[in-house]
């Protein structure tokens, strides 16, 4: 029963007050702290000096830094468009009332629950060139062993594969909760005009899977941007920065170089990069649509 | 309902009255075969010694807990956040080249009175534990070793390309003639001269880097603020192993632990890796069965440039800055104490030792190759005392070095971009 208009003003706050506070405690103050650290020359230890913009000049004028903003677009285009299409055509395959389905879809969303950690551990197994998985077969054909995890030219497309084998699980999920949505009246007119699976699937499941769709390559798009854990532990960034992303760039300034302020400042950058980023897509989906 | 929930949970919590003091250390994790052992002469390696010690120490002192953190090597951005949040440990295992960092912050508790209710002093330390780790007069950790790179050589495979005599390996005394050897050894034995570990461990190139700089008395660091590496020399030295590494006289993408197999599984000649090694690699030089059985030596990085020389350094253990009560100080007291008293159980794992008694030792004398190295502690030697952020340089020379080595770069952008990265580093310094 909901009460009179100021009571329910009141109960909307009480129960969103308390998110609120917590959010702007734990995520609103400590961006604006970083603003301001970001301004001056900081270590880890609290000590400071004020700089200006200097730690902005200095990331614009950092080839490690470019290395790095290259390295994470390379991969979020890598890990992006292939996440997508191999998550959608999972879930295509898999929508359906069968044990076999339901076992499947248990088994692909397994990976994501794994920690970074495993993750890192099964995809060494599988990459090294010594006694790898890979190195082991092309072994049995005497073939050479492939450094994939060394070599400048495979070390991203091989933290490419390992992300996206980690990350088949949500979007897949939200994927077969989209096509769950679809009323099977609009496949039955569909097979009453005798349309052809792939039209079926182009004019029907494809434009009712548009939010959905949206949402993923939002969310990966955003959470891609910030990959670390991966690139950390499967090849530290090498050979020579090669598959340096900009979070793992921004964690050696400050932890292992105790340059505080110009991380943050890169991570105020990245900040916006992702901030741009995705209100750029928002923006393009908002288009279409009124464009329609 | 309140009470009988407190009841509830009164049951979940187990009362512990010892006094407890946090160890964080790197050295590997090793809990599956030492996690309970307190045997400390029979085992193996630097982690299975020191937790064997740690375990017996807890054994001894009931009223002790030692609780432990093992930390990714080297560990210190971890150690950093630690500090940055308020809550390190209360011991640290550290590089003395790195004790500097902190103890200039302030991070550091000096350790002076903590080690004298030990019955410890500085006299006690050799010149290199000494010089690593007293600063500014006092002494802020309490030494462990010496550790230094060496030569670990496969001498059976030395045999089959003609490079031993009277039983010793023969080592190159130019770069030129290391080539050679090199060469000759690969059309001898089919395998690579050399074994590297070339991925993923900084250490790797930037010990070879510094020891032949060392050698010919490069001034490195001019100062506190300034790095000098790209350099002539610098630049003959990259170059070398450039070649090395373009000839196919190394194995190439190996991590360390890669590489420490390819060694014991007879996969090269020589791999050039620190003190460490030598207990793992005597044990499988005295295995009936193993391709180093009776085949392995060790020898200090031969003079290619100048003088004999090798860039050491040493592990320490550290206690950083908080407030701790008297048991706990005590606690850590008598920790220090019970693992000085063990000294000579970690040199087994082939580090040279912190304290002077352990040297004249004759256990110690007999140790295996003890012999062989003992140069090492004469042309060992370290950067000034003066230059901080060792652990971050090496991580920057790492990189463009290893961009030089495997041709990414060529060797002179490398090293200028290598001088330019630390030099920025260290003028950020606050």
């Amino acid at each position: 029963m909901i009460g009179p208009r100021s009571g329910s003003t009141w109960q909307g706050y009480a129960f969103v007050g308390p998110f609120v506070a917590l959010y702007c405690f734990l995520l609103i103050y400590p961006l604006f702290m970083g603003i301001e650290i970001s301004f001056n020359r900081a270590d880890l230890f609290g000590n400071r000096e004020f700089v200006g913009l200097e730690n902005y000049r200095r990331l614009f004028a950092d080839p490690i830094f470019h290395q790095a903003v290259a390295t994470t677009f390379k991969l979020t285009l890598l890990i992006v468009p292939t996440l997508t299409v191999i998550t959608l055509l999972l879930a295509l395959a898999l929508n359906r009332a069968t044990r076999t389905a339901g076992v499947l879809r248990g088994v692909f969303f397994s990976s994501s629950v794994l920690s970074v950690t495993i993750l890192t551990l099964i995809w060494r197994f599988v990459l090294t060139p010594d006694a790898g998985l890979i190195a082991k077969l092309l072994g049995v054909f005497g073939w050479e062993p492939i450094p994939f995890l060394s070599d400048p030219d495979l070390t991203v497309p091989a933290l490419a594969i390992a992300t996206v084998w980690w990350s088949l699980g949500l979007p897949m999920m939200l994927f077969l909760a989209g096509l769950q949505q679809i009323p099977g009246d609009i496949y039955e007119a569909a097979a009453l005009d005798r349309a052809s699976r792939w039209t079926t699937f182009w004019k029907v499941t494809l434009p009712s899977l548009r939010g959905v769709l949206i949402l993923v390559i939002m969310l990966q798009t955003a959470a891609q941007l910030q990959i670390f854990g991966q690139a950390q532990l499967l090849t530290s960034g090498g050979p020579s920065g090669r598959s340096r992303p900009i979070v793992l760039y921004i964690y050696e300034l400050a932890f292992g170089r105790w340059e505080l302020g110009y991380a943050i400042a890169a991570a105020e950058v990245l900040f916006l990069l992702v901030l741009v980023i995705t209100a750029l897509q928002y923006w393009a989906v908002s288009r279409t649509k009124a464009d329609r | 309902m309140i009470m009988l929930a407190a009841l509830l949970l009164s049951g979940c919590l187990q009362t512990d009255d010892r006094t407890t003091i946090v160890v964080q250390r790197f050295f590997g994790e090793c809990g599956a075969v030492y996690g309970t052992s307190t045997d400390v002469a029979t085992a193996e390696s630097e982690c299975g010694i020191l937790m064997t010690m740690i375990n017996a120490f807890e054994a001894a002192n009931p009223d002790v807990r030692v609780k432990i953190n093992v930390v990714a090597w080297p560990g210190y951005p971890q150690l950093s956040a630690q500090f940055a949040a308020g809550d390190p440990p209360d011991l640290v295992t550290m590089h003395q080249s790195v004790i500097s960092d902190y103890q200039a912050r302030g991070l550091l508790d000096p350790m002076d009175g903590l080690l004298a209710q030990a019955g410890i002093t500085a006299e006690d330390f050799t010149a290199a534990g000494r010089a690593g780790v007293i600063k500014d007069g006092q002494i802020y950790a309490m030494p462990w070793d010496t550790v230094g790179g060496l030569f670990h050589i496969n001498t059976a495979l030395m045999a089959e390309a003609g490079l031993m005599r009277e039983g010793r390996p023969i080592l190159p005394e130019s770069p030129e003639q290391l080539l050679d050897h090199a060469r000759h050894f690969r059309a001898a034995t089919g395998k690579p001269y050399l074994i590297q570990a070339q991925v993923n461990d900084p250490a790797t190139h930037v010990r070879n880097l510094y020891t032949y700089l060392l050698a010919q008395d490069a001034q490195i660091f001019p100062d506190a603020r300034t790095i000098r590496i790209n350099t002539p020399r610098a630049r003959e030295i990259v170059k070398l192993l450039r070649t090395i590494h373009a000839d196919g006289l190394t194995t190439r993408s190996q991590d360390f632990s890669a590489a420490t197999q390819a060694f014991t599984n007879g996969e090269g000649g020589i791999f050039p890796v620190g003190t460490w090694m030598i207990g793992p690699y005597e044990e499988e030089a005295r295995t009936p069965g193993r391709p180093l059985y009776n085949s392995y030596a060790v020898m200090p990085y031969p003079s290619l440039y100048g003088r004999p020389a090798a860039f050491v350094d040493g592990h320490a253990w550290i206690m950083p800055k908080r407030k701790r009560s008297d048991p706990e100080l005590r606690a850590i007291s008598r920790f220090l104490g019970f693992l000085a008293e063990r000294n000579y159980d970690w040199t087994r794992t082939g580090h040279l030792p912190a304290f002077k008694s352990v040297l004249d030792l004759p256990q110690f004398e007999a140790l295996p190759h003890r012999g062989d190295i003992a140069a090492m502690a004469a042309t060992g030697g370290q950067l000034p005392a003066y230059v901080q952020r060792q652990s971050a340089i090496q991580g920057l020379l790492a990189e463009e070095i290893e961009a030089a080595v495997t041709g990414l770069k060529p060797v002179d952008t490398a090293l200028e971009d290598a001088e330019r990265r630390v030099n920025e580093l260290l003028s950020q310094m606050l």
